[in-house]
């Protein structure tokens, strides 16, 4: 009896809260969505991410029937950002950009005190894969992939490599290249960006970058820089001429950054659902494809399970480097 | 010769009727900040930094920059009228300013510093147009080690030459410094001083800390003292007189040279190249002992030295990406927060920003000088605004402005709170110029020592093995040197006096 009482006032309560909730809360999912949309970018106005964000934004908010705002909540490294997204109403109105590998090495990174863990966001659909690149100065020494791994394993801790940041895919890349080519160790110097890395390689400040394919493909183009691989599986459609790592012999040596939209975790299924065909049909539309053409940035399009694999997949191998990062003597 | 074939296509785009709207309304806007006294264009550009959000980065930088140095002008107006400088770049103005308003010729000296600022304007921002690229290609050669002792220096110029003691510079560069430190680390990626609070995590706003120290502490100062005379004088006789007209273009020469060349070393500051020009011309003057009684020399050398390093200060701003005054600073927050980093690749990937941003130079220092031969008299009758509605209103402004830049309150208690601590600063007669620009310089310098030590693998010799970095520390322990000297000579020199 007692345990039956329980039971109703229990019931009671829940039927009561579903009241409340359908009263007070957002609209049932067939109705989604009535009110603007959210897209939150955990990097400043201007970026690569925010580019590509703002692009599939305008078209999808047009299949969606309710504006698409897209928000900048740049800071510490996207931390600020997917914070705020951890903490959202998980209703479908706040969505966001997910960057990988640089959400999983924030979660890992036991120095960042992450307020979220990996399970905190739903992936949705994956935009952009821009594929690690490793390259030299025009004049430099290292004619391959190969040259430069010999050099310095010859003499290790000497070869400055620049990354775009600490934990950056950059990061976790160099540490790929050592653990292929073992004996080599680089002097890993961590700039802040693109332009820093540049700046450094023309001024023979260091010896060796790497970044991604849509920042210096531009200037490989022109020969000031030169590359010596492309870390993907299949060469870029932006340097053709240029070799891929498993070309060169070195299949784990695969990196990337892609950028994709998530919801935080909570979020209705039949929302999700929702946002998934909105955003795939976005993505397939001719003009998001041109202009993303344009900007130099890769489309890899990923979406639902597939997307989610992938992220899980990927944190486990961040996870690994990450911890040798930490571990490894020459930081 | 490239630099003026590139300013030319910068042209093209700086008279396009958006930027020079965005032109005009900075100059408007830096006069007035430049006439309301108290208010500098540091205060004036950080203020008005929220303005330029909605532009695209081309508009807000023309428009900031235009604000720097209508409310460098601005200045002027005050000092003559009611011998209050509107800012600390006017205060050797006064001297001779306020004696020939006086005199009933405040038509002519406010006349002469608008020549002498349009002249000292143009002709700088044409050698800044020369210079510049040739630099720039030069600035390659700066790797994060020279990065580290260019600042270095920077701010040990701020530290030597602000304030009345080293103690004082040196308090406040540090206190700036330590501020720099809260947030994530920039290399290793831990929170620093964030106390778990998530608003912490990229550190303290630098526009909100700027419009707190220097808006926020000038109304609470402003409150204080709220009496002043006017002048009552009709301005007249704008034009000066031919035998004024000689006098003068010497000392404008002069001022532009030396505020040019001044302007090119970060750290100087504005008030140093407008003392060093009057001191230059007394010197040279063949009656020395007419200074401050109203010569027009004495408002024509400081006033166009003033303008030429307002131009000159662009420069190690948009090669190196140094600024070299706290409202160069700002100036370069406006870069940061458009997604551009000012420094040699600015002038490679965003020639068109720079060039139109280099003309705009041009096309603000001809407004300006339309906008206030004719129209002093308006600016002077500003001068009649009671205090209590301009302070309420400015402190409205600061804070809309504050709680603009990110649609948070928490910025709002950020500035209020450093409004409250900068006019503490104020009283107890601290610099502030050391702390802003130790703030804004702070993880730039944090970020090229650390890169510079995993580049030599923890070996600090990496600053003294190389020589440009070599060179600039020299100078730095240089400045350590001289400023102790000097301090030291002058407590010296009034213990004598008061025995």
């Amino acid at each position: 009896m007692k345990t039956m009482q329980h039971g109703t006032t229990q019931g009671l309560i829940a039927a009561l809260t579903a009241v409340l909730v359908l009263a007070a809360g957002p609209a049932p999912a067939a109705q989604y969505p009535t009110k603007s949309l959210q897209l939150m970018i955990a990097y400043p106005a201007g970026g690569s991410t925010d580019v590509a964000a703002r692009i599939v934004a305008a078209i999808a908010e047009k299949q969606l029937g309710q504006p698409i705002v897209v928000v900048n909540r740049g800071g510490a490294g996207g931390q600020v950002g997917w914070t705020d997204m951890s903490r959202a109403r998980p209703d479908g109105y706040y969505i966001g950009f997910i960057n990988l590998p640089a959400l999983n090495t924030v979660i890992l990174d036991p120095q960042r005190k992450a307020a979220f863990k990996v399970d905190a966001f739903v992936p949705i659909i994956n935009q952009v894969l821009d594929p690690g690149i490793i390259w030299v100065k025009g004049d430099s020494p290292h004619k391959s992939l190969k040259d430069l791994l010999e050099a310095a394993k010859r003499a290790p801790n000497t070869l400055s490599a620049a990354t775009t940041g600490i934990l950056s895919d950059d990061h976790l890349a160099i540490l790929m290249a050592e653990e292929a080519y073992p004996g080599a160790v680089f002097r890993i110097v961590h700039l802040e960006g693109g332009a820093a890395q540049m700046t450094a390689i023309l001024g023979n400040h260091v010896n060796v970058a790497f970044d991604n394919v849509g920042s210096v493909f531009r200037r490989i183009r022109t020969g000031e820089v030169r590359a010596l691989a492309v870390m993907d599986t299949q060469r870029s459609r932006f340097l053709p001429d240029v070799p891929t790592t498993p070309e060169l012999g070195f299949k784990t040596v695969i990196s990337s950054s892609t950028r994709g939209i998530a919801a935080p975790k909570g979020v209705p299924a039949p929302i999700i659902k929702r946002l998934e065909e909105v955003f795939q049909k976005a993505m397939a539309d001719p003009e998001h494809v041109k202009k993303m053409d344009e900007a130099g940035l890769a489309l890899k399009i990923m979406v639902g399970e597939e997307y989610a694999k992938y992220y899980r997949e990927l944190h486990a191998k961040a996870a690994k480097y990450t911890e040798w990062a930490q571990k490894r003597p020459h930081r | 010769m490239e630099g003026l074939q590139l300013l030319l296509t910068g042209f093209a785009a700086a008279l396009s009727w958006q930027n020079l709207l965005f032109a005009f309304i900075g100059c408007v806007l830096g006069t007035l900040i430049g006439v309301l006294p108290g208010l500098g264009p540091a205060a004036g550009t950080a203020i008005l930094i929220p303005l330029t959000f909605k532009l695209d980065a081309t508009g807000a930088i023309i428009m900031l920059a235009a604000i720097y140095y209508g409310a460098m002008y601005g200045g002027t107006i005050t000092s003559v009228l009611i011998n209050v400088p509107g800012e600390a770049a006017s205060v050797v103005t006064c001297l001779d300013g306020y004696q020939m308003a006086r005199q009933g010729r405040a038509g002519t000296a406010l006349g002469i510093a608008a020549i002498g600022s349009f002249a000292g304007g143009v002709v700088a921002a044409l050698a800044l147009a020369m210079v510049a690229p040739p630099l720039a290609r030069f600035a390659l050669s700066f790797g994060p080690p020279e990065f580290f002792a260019l600042m270095f220096l920077g701010m040990c110029l701020v530290t030597g030459l602000a304030g009345k003691s080293l103690a004082a510079g040196l308090l406040m560069t540090i206190f700036g410094l330590l501020l720099s430190l809260i947030g994530i680390d920039p290399v290793r990626g831990a929170p620093r001083f964030t106390f778990d609070v998530p608003e912490l995590y990229d550190g303290l706003g630098f526009v909100p800390v700027v419009m707190g120290l220097f808006g926020v502490a000038e109304i609470l100062l402003m409150i204080e003292s709220p009496f002043r005379q006017l002048l009552d004088t009709k301005i007249k006789g704008l034009w000066p007189s031919r035998e004024e007209w000689k006098r003068s273009s010497g000392a404008i020469g002069r001022g532009t040279v030396i505020g040019f060349v001044l302007g090119l070393i970060p750290g100087v500051g504005a008030v140093i190249p407008t003392f060093m020009a009057y001191i230059v011309e007394k010197r040279l003057s063949r009656h020395p002992e007419r200074f401050g009684t109203g010569v027009i020399e004495g408002v024509a050398a400081p006033e166009t030295a003033n303008n030429a390093y307002a131009n000159a200060a662009m420069v190690p701003l948009l090669v190196l990406g140094v600024p070299s005054s706290p409202t160069i600073a700002i100036i370069m927050g406006a870069f940061i927060i458009n997604g551009l980093t000012p420094g040699p690749f600015l002038f490679k990937e965003r020639p068109d920003l720079v060039w139109t941003v280099i003309a705009s130079f041009f096309t603000g220092n001809v407004i300006l000088l339309i906008l206030n031969l004719p129209l002093v008299g308006l600016w002077a009758r500003l001068l009649k605004v009671p205090y209590q509605y301009l302070c309420v209103g400015t402190l409205l402004f600061c804070i809309v402005g504050a709680y603009s830049l990110k649609g948070t309150v928490f910025d709002v208690g950020v500035m209020l709170v450093f409004g409250v601590i900068g006019y503490f600063l104020r009283k107890l007669g601290l610099p502030l110029a050391p702390a802003v620009l130790a703030l804004i310089l702070g993880p730039f310098m944090e970020k090229s020592l650390r890169t510079s030590l995993e580049m030599s693998a923890g070996d600090f010799g990496i600053f003294l093995t190389r020589p440009i970095s070599a060179t600039l520390l020299a100078g730095a322990a240089l400045v350590i040197a001289v400023s102790t000297f000097k301090f030291a000579t002058l407590k010296a020199m009034k213990e004598a006096e008061s025995k």
